[in-house]
């Protein structure tokens, strides 16, 4: 049996069929095609799957896409026009804080969900706020940097 | 600094950012089929049969019996096979692989597979080994003379764990055989690797194998040789299917159970002193290469070369085995067998000064090795060794003498301090002879009519920058705008063999060959016509040359440097520890972007902390790794250390680009023996001889330390 | 054939449901999604106000089960332990979605949320549509990941008594910052009145199959003055000695014991020497 669900995806209405147990990654990526989101681990632990729902900062892998029945999913596809994102964008170029590149989607979002509810946060609440989005390769001091220069060079953005 | 350094804006920074660079599991499994391991449960058995379900329309099984060409994966010996047919070595070692269109009935498939085995006698500790797979010596001066007029003779044993690479983006491969054609595309780090393991099995010619490397999201050495064995798996996969897409791409605890990791260690050291000088060493390095010998012996070449440190001691025997398991294959991992053996050096060094009543720091001073020194393998430094000034501002960023000296006197309350320091080299790029006379490097240039050129090799930019760092270079000896040069993600069929991305030899070695065509290019110069130049590999003169047999030579070309202090404070009701602070200080030579090196060696420097106390991973008493998931294989998050305070000390290599040395390992290398340095000074402790520290170890420390207090 | 997506607006709506179909409650669904487990039926919690809110009375904070740890900690009400105690879970990401009443129904020993209430002697609202009772949390649970609620019943409110939450202390043991699992924690509550403890609670975490706590052993000071309570603390201590049988896992049971014994015995050396004014 399948539950038909009807979302907002990076601005679109999507009307969506099946079992409504499953991974919202599955389904972001599996069914929609939306392969910015990436996967890492699949339960929680790694924060590669990030996205935003409804604003707030969600591993899409330990969300049952049932949940955003009538939600705003947005992913860095969904994103990546905005001028946050430029900000953070060239801040993180500035710093070089990207490496391989697959923690980088999760954490520039988780980076917004930060600079949405605290526009000027310190070096230790920028940490906090990405703690959940593991990077092998940086030591987030570059990742941690382009964030506050995100929030300083971003003024009024956030 | 030289202006290449100055930063630029990394060419692959877009596409990663905003989320259109694609990895191998961007790649959905839409009109592939799903490929999915049948693996041993046993440790060590007998296959006696293999009973497969009935295969619904579309599925299959793929075993040892379709495999086209020899059933071995090339690694350097050829020993594994890529699907097993009558014994089995280690637990997952694969057996079959089932391919089908849905990955759900695939997996109900794979369990349904039955396989009959007869148990045999599991070897899982190395000290229980009965195969020996590499046994290699070397020494210098005389050892037994030196120990015979000895003041004092030192024995300690040190061990080292594994380690995972942990890269976010697990191991995955995509096969597909078409009009006589395979191509295989996937996440690694040497394509060309991967082509002669496909041609191996696949029976077929190089013009019939392509391999391409997709964005990869690290690799830190573990897509160094492991990509070979899946990507034969989906290759043979691939050839029974021809047409179908075969997509194996590994969950996350698939991967971290059954992909190889760094060699866990176990070393004897024998150290004499005469005169408040260690006048000898007599050593012995054991590494537990797992069920097959994979990458083992050039590990345990890297590893037995450094033995013994950076420390100028004239007499000296090494030995060094590497044994099989019935265990995981364990193969490269950042610093490739070195950081197992600057462990147990740094560690020897800080307790024989403690023993003499000498500050660690001093004593290492007192015995560093310096320009035209001989080395472990009586070659030479030729180049200056920069240590005494990174020691300097190391110490000086630290405040090291100062906390050193604080928290030698007894503490209390309720967090224990303590500060460490180590010292330690890389050998920048391939060890021994490698390069010269199994790699041979080619480069090329295409410059196009347009003005534009594509820097071609087979190095993968894996994280580490070098689609950046070649076209600096190339731009640079051309003085083209950096938007005219570009490096893509190599493709066998499109580029030449420019070796491995390994051994920190790319922007080093394949760099300066890059940088030694655009010179080429740019006396041939002509507008509006397009033309291609390339160089080869040449080993540099002033090289004495290595001979694996007697170890003896230059292991490699030039050195790159490391310095780091660590600072932790210790909870004493609860053992667990609080980074506070680490300080080091590298020199890779110049760097071809300031900001790029910075971010290798801080990651470095981080996974190196992890290496010291966080990650733990062990197999059980069956020989399974317990540890397979992010959430029971722990790497620091950003939460858990402040800052860390890298800086550069540029000492030119004059035959790398711009003066560039190796730089990607050299970061983790030594971060352990700092690390467990500052915890024995927190527990008022010595003797702390194996990584990782638990904190339930701590624990029981600062507990005897309170009984020795209250009595 | 299309199946309804459980996402009633009201408790009601949501009880009714309950009563109907058999379905598993998901207020967050952080331990529910680690599992792969296809074709469940989840009651979505999210959309019922009366599950969601956080309110106080004179005696208790009402919180709704399906509060998320970040309503919690962006609360005014939200008192410093659990504040704490919902910081040190997870990451930002998990706390976004996760809620204390999953925190609490999921029944593993482990969860930080829970140790509060425990602390606290926290009492549950359990609901169905035939009507709803109240159990202390110490009798909510049977043993790890069961507890007493009926197929039926959705557990709807948290009750957290206020009046002994001010001179609180929590710690985490995890293997990192962030993003971890406790090993062992610890919640300890303590007031004093005209000189003598008034009011003594531990509860200690991820040492066994539920959550420990242990109102006899804590009585053993409640009532004394300091300087009676400093000389029964050998007692008392020897009391959770033996009444702490950890369970053993990645950290051994000894470790477990050893850390439980030292965060105990430093909470109230602490709490005695400070509060002579109490």
């Amino acid at each position: 049996m399948k539950t038909q669900l009807t979302l907002k995806l990076n601005g679109k209405t999507v009307n969506w069929e099946g079992d409504s147990s499953r991974k919202l990654l599955d389904v972001l990526r599996d069914d929609l095609g939306q392969v910015d989101v990436k996967c890492g681990c699949r339960e929680g632990e790694c924060g590669a799957c990030s996205v935003l729902i409804d604003g707030l900062l969600v591993n899409s892998c330990m969300f049952a896409v049932g949940a955003v029945d009538g939600r705003e999913v947005t992913t860095i596809e969904g994103y990546r026009d905005t001028d946050r994102f430029r900000a953070l964008d060239k801040a993180f170029a500035d710093v070089s804080a990207v490496q391989c590149g697959y923690c980088i989607p999760g954490m520039v979002l988780a980076a917004e969900a930060l600079l949405a509810a605290n526009p000027r946060p310190t070096d230790a609440e920028v940490r906090a706020a990405i703690s959940g989005n593991l990077c092998r390769c940086t030591g987030y001091n570059a990742i941690v940097e382009a964030i506050v220069e995100a929030s300083e060079e971003g003024e009024g953005l956030w | 600094m030289h202006q290449i350094s100055q930063h630029v804006m990394k060419k692959d920074h877009r596409e990663k950012i905003d989320g259109t660079a694609l990895y191998v599991g961007d790649f959905t499994q839409q009109g592939a089929l799903c490929a999915r391991l049948v693996r041993s449960p046993h440790a060590h058995a007998r296959i006696e049969a293999i009973h497969y379900p009935r295969f619904p329309e579309g599925y299959y099984k793929v075993d040892a019996a379709d495999v086209p060409g020899e059933n071995i994966v090339h690694v350097v010996e050829d020993d594994s096979p890529v699907f097993e047919a009558d014994e089995v070595m280690f637990i997952g070692d694969p057996v079959a692989m089932i391919i089908g269109p849905d990955p759900a009935l695939v997996d109900q498939l794979v369990a349904a597979t039955v396989i009959d085995y007869r148990e045999l006698p599991a070897i899982l500790d190395i000290h229980d080994s009965d195969k020996v797979f590499f046994d290699y010596h070397y020494h210098k001066g005389d050892i037994d003379a030196a120990f015979a007029v000895a003041d004092k003779i030192y024995e300690e044993d040190f061990q080292t764990p594994y380690q995972e690479q942990a890269y976010l983006e697990t191991q995955g491969v995509i096969a597909c055989f078409q009009d006589g054609q395979l191509t295989v595309h996937g996440s690694l780090q040497c394509p060309y690797y991967v082509q002669a393991a496909v041609i191996k099995a696949c029976g077929l010619s190089a013009a019939q194998v392509r391999i391409q490397q997709d964005y990869t999201g690290g690799g830190f050495g573990g897509k160094e040789a492991f990509p070979s064995f899946i990507a034969a798996q989906a290759a043979v996969a691939a050839m029974k299917m021809p047409g179908k897409s075969v997509r194996l791409v590994f969950d996350r605890r698939e991967d971290m159970e059954f992909t190889s990791k760094r060699h866990p260690s176990c070393c004897h050291y024998k150290a004499a002193v005469k005169d408040g000088q260690v006048t000898a060493l007599d050593i012995q390095v054991l590494f537990n290469s797992g069920a097959f010998t994979t990458l083992s012996p050039v590990v345990l070449q890297r590893g037995i070369i450094a033995a013994p440190g950076v420390y100028n001691v004239p007499n000296l025997r090494v030995n060094g085995q590497a044994l099989r398991t019935h265990t995981v294959p364990t193969g490269a991992y950042r610093g490739f067998g070195a950081p197992q053996t600057f462990f147990a050096i740094e560690r020897l060094l800080d307790h024989i000064a403690a023993d003499l009543g000498q500050e660690p720091i001093d004593f290492k001073l007192a015995h560093l090795v310096k320009q035209g020194d001989a080395t472990s393998t009586s070659g030479l430094y030729h180049f200056p060794v920069p240590l005494p000034q990174m020691v300097a501002k190391v110490m000086a960023a630290s405040d090291f003498r100062s906390k050193r000296t604080a928290w030698a006197q007894p503490q209390s309350g309720r967090v224990r301090k303590g500060i460490g320091i180590a010292l330690w080299f890389h050998g920048a790029g391939f060890t021994g002879a490698g390069e010269r006379d199994h790699i041979k490097a080619v480069v090329r240039l295409r410059k196009l009519a347009d003005g534009s050129v594509e820097v071609l090799g087979s190095n993968t930019d894996i994280g580490q920058g070098i689609k950046t760092t070649f076209a600096k270079i190339v731009a640079n000896e051309l003085d083209l705008p950096l938007e005219l040069v570009n490096y893509h993600n190599p493709d066998t069929a499109l580029v030449p063999d420019s070796g491995p991305t390994v051994a920190s030899r790319s922007l080093m070695t394949v760099g300066e060959l890059f940088r030694r065509a655009a010179v080429q290019l740019k006396e041939q110069w002509q507008d509006g016509v397009e033309q291609v130049v390339e160089e080869h590999y040449h080993e540099p003169d002033f090289m004495l040359p290595f001979d694996l047999p007697t170890f003896h030579g230059d292991s490699y070309p030039t050195f790159a440097w490391g310095v780091a202090a660590v600072e932790l404070g210790f909870d004493s009701l609860t053992g667990q520890n609080d980074i506070l602070g680490c300080w080091a200080c590298f020199d890779v030579g110049t760097p071809i972007d300031e900001q790029i090196v910075i971010g290798q060696m801080e990651g470095g420097v981080l996974q190196g902390l992890g290496y010291s106390a966080m990650e733990q991973m062990a197999y059980d008493s069956t020989g399974r790794i317990r540890n397979h998931s992010y959430s029971d294989y722990i790497i620091p998050c950003a939460a858990d250390v402040p800052k860390l305070d890298v800086q550069l000390h540029v000492e030119e290599f004059p035959f790398g680009p711009y003066g560039a040395k190796g730089a990607g390992e050299l970061p983790l290398v030594g971060i352990a023996p700092a690390f467990i340095a500052a915890a024995e000074q927190a527990l008022a402790t010595r003797g702390l001889n194996h990584i990782p520290l638990t904190a339930e170890e701590s624990l029981a420390y600062l507990s005897a330390g309170q009984k020795e207090l209250a009595k | 054939m299309v199946k309804a997506n459980y996402m009633p607006t009201s408790l009601p709506e949501a009880l009714g449901l309950m009563a109907e179909e058999e379905l598993i409650p998901y207020a967050g669904g952080t331990d529910l999604m680690v599992s792969e487990a296809p074709g469940r039926d989840f009651l979505f919690l999210e959309r019922i106000p009366e599950l969601t809110q956080i309110s106080q009375d004179d005696q208790y904070l009402h919180i709704g089960a399906a509060v998320t740890f970040r309503n919690i900690l962006a609360s005014d009400l939200t008192p410093a332990l659990l504040r704490e105690a919902a910081a040190s879970i997870a990451a930002p990401a998990i706390r976004n979605t996760a809620t204390l009443g999953g925190n609490i129904a999921n029944a593993s020993p482990k969860g930080d949320g829970a140790l509060i209430c425990w602390a606290a002697d926290a009492q549950l609202v359990l609901a169905a549509a035939s009507g709803q009772r109240t159990v202390d949390i110490a009798d909510f649970y049977q043993g790890r990941g069961t507890t007493i609620r009926r197929a039926d019943e959705l557990l709807v409110e948290i009750l957290l008594p206020k009046r002994w939450l001010a001179g609180a202390s929590f710690c985490k043991v995890g293997a990192r910052k962030a993003l971890a699992i406790s090993r062992v924690s610890f919640a300890g509550l303590f007031a004093a009145e005209s000189g003598q403890i008034a009011h003594l609670a531990v509860a200690l975490g991820a040492v066994a199959d539920t959550v420990v706590r242990r109102p006899k052993i804590d009585a053993m000071l409640i009532g004394k003055t300091f300087s009676e309570a400093k000389a029964a603390l050998p007692d008392y201590l020897q009391a959770w000695q033996a009444a702490i049988q950890p369970i053993r896992g990645r950290v051994s049971a000894e470790y477990r014991k050893l850390v439980c014994l030292n965060l105990i015995e430093d909470f109230l050396v602490e709490r005695l020497s400070s509060a002579h004014n109490g």
